[in-house]
């Protein structure tokens, strides 16, 4: 069997089509994670020790467990203690979960580099906790961690092929689909990595933009 | 619906067949693909502009696209080139080569990051090439690879994972099987689940270990750095 281009080229338009599924899934993965992470960092910054301590725990489940377990366990597990879940809204969970906690550490990892002395110089000022968390410190939070959410941002992208594992129609199971039919699984599942590859150079393109921009603005 | 730990400890002996190839794919993987990324990094570090070019793009390749995708692509493409090999060589070659661009980023990074002119005056001072790898080059080598390497082989862990989709019989398989078997969702990823987290925190707790013995003649450097900086500053040095 030689590689068909012709026919890499003819499924192409399904699998963009198809794509566009990944791409709204991992938007708002991003959207949530980043919100959650966000208040995860306030919330943990307040020392409440048995909070601290349940996040903890949470954070050292989730990164030593794989993102497949924890699509399966959103998935088979949630609907048996009463929370039924469509595919779509378990991967969602799932995923926002997952990046959550990433996001989340390297926010604790950045926080540390920020000098205290501008929040006891903002407290002189009188400003109050909440404006120093949006105009002092989150800022430069968001800054400083750019590069590690753009590439959490690619992450995501991947991670929303998992889904296909279960049952959500997305590029790879449409590859999966149009494969069987055609029996050229080779050449579709080029194609679908075409498509993922395409993404996600599209958000590194347009991270560094966003960087640059920032890093001429600031300093 | 109550957990029931009777279910798995019934399912004790599959979980730990999965488990054990799980670990065997890891480490073939592991040695694998860490072959692989040092011939990479070494192309990388070749003269000239198109080794540079060319494994930029293998890893931009290999970190745009889905390691589920990757493994598929091999599993077909292996076929497709008429070579037939069973599911978990497949497998383990796939996360082989998806690791390799990370471990050629690490290699290369290590390399780079070593001081220019210490080989040179190794020899200067009459070490023999061999000598001078050995007690100057590698170790130095060696310290800056820990850290990063234990963070990909915990990564490779987990996404071994994935090879479950390719009927690789390792424990998120075998986790599967359970559930298809007992329809109990609870106990058989509470339980893979579980054992996962427990690989994690044995793999992590050895390579603390690891850096503290590769490290240790670096942290006494530092200790001594940081006492000649606040020596030097008229800061008070921070406890």
């Amino acid at each position: 069997m030689a590689f068909q281009l012709a026919y890499l080229w003819s499924v192409l338009p399904k699998l963009v089509a198809a794509s566009l599924i990944n791409l709204q899934l991992a938007l708002l993965i991003a959207l949530i994670a980043l919100v959650a992470a966000t208040l995860l960092t306030i919330v943990r910054v307040m020392k409440i020790r048995a909070i601290n301590m349940s996040i903890n725990l949470v954070i050292s489940l989730v990164r030593g467990t794989p993102l497949l377990i924890q699509i399966f366990i959103c998935y088979y597990v949630l609907p048996s203690i009463g929370l039924d879940l469509s595919p779509i809204q378990a991967g969602v969970l799932a995923i926002s979960i997952n990046s959550t906690i990433f996001i989340a550490e390297t926010m604790r990892g950045s926080l540390q580099t920020i000098d205290p002395g501008q929040i006891e110089a903002a407290t002189a000022l009188g400003l109050a906790r909440g404006p120093i968390w949006h105009r002092v410190i989150l800022p430069q939070l968001f800054r400083q961690i750019l590069p590690m959410l753009v590439n959490e941002m690619t992450v995501i992208v991947k991670g929303t092929a998992l889904l296909s594992v279960i049952t959500v129609i997305d590029v790879l199971r449409t590859a999966q689909q149009i494969a069987s039919a055609s029996f050229r699984p080779f050449e579709t599942l080029i194609g679908a990595a075409i498509v993922f590859l395409f993404i996600n150079t599209v958000f590194i393109v347009l991270g560094s933009a966003l960087e640059h921009r920032l890093a001429g603005r600031g300093a | 619906m109550a957990f029931d730990p009777h279910l798995i400890v019934e399912y004790a002996p599959l979980l730990g067949e999965g488990l054990w190839m799980t670990l065997r794919i890891v480490v073939a993987a592991f040695i694998v693909g860490y072959a692989l990324g040092l011939i990479v990094a070494l192309v990388s570090l070749l003269p000239g502009r198109l080794p540079r070019a060319g494994v930029a793009l293998y890893g931009t390749i290999l970190r745009g696209v889905p390691f589920i995708i990757v493994l598929f692509c091999v599993y077909y493409g292996l076929p497709f080139a008429g070579i037939r090999l069973p599911a978990f060589v497949v497998g383990t070659l796939a996360l082989a080569i998806f690791n390799s661009a990370y471990y050629a980023e690490i290699i290369r990074a290590a390399i780079v990051a070593l001081p220019r002119g210490q080989f040179e005056s190794a020899r200067a001072v009459g070490m023999s090439p061999a000598q001078a790898m050995w007690h100057i080059i590698g170790p130095q080598i060696l310290r800056s690879l820990v850290p990063p390497s234990t963070n990909m082989t915990l990564t490779m862990i987990k996404e071994s994972s994935v090879l479950s989709s390719i009927t690789v019989g390792e424990l998120t398989y075998q986790g599967l099987v359970m559930q298809g078997n007992t329809y109990a969702p609870i106990e058989c990823f509470v339980a893979v689940g579980g054992i996962y987290w427990g690989v994690c925190a044995v793999v992590s707790w050895l390579s603390v270990r690891l850096e503290r013995r590769v490290g240790l003649a670096q942290a006494a450097q530092i200790n001594r750095n940081r006492l000649a900086a606040s020596f030097l500053s008229f800061e008070r040095p921070r406890s």
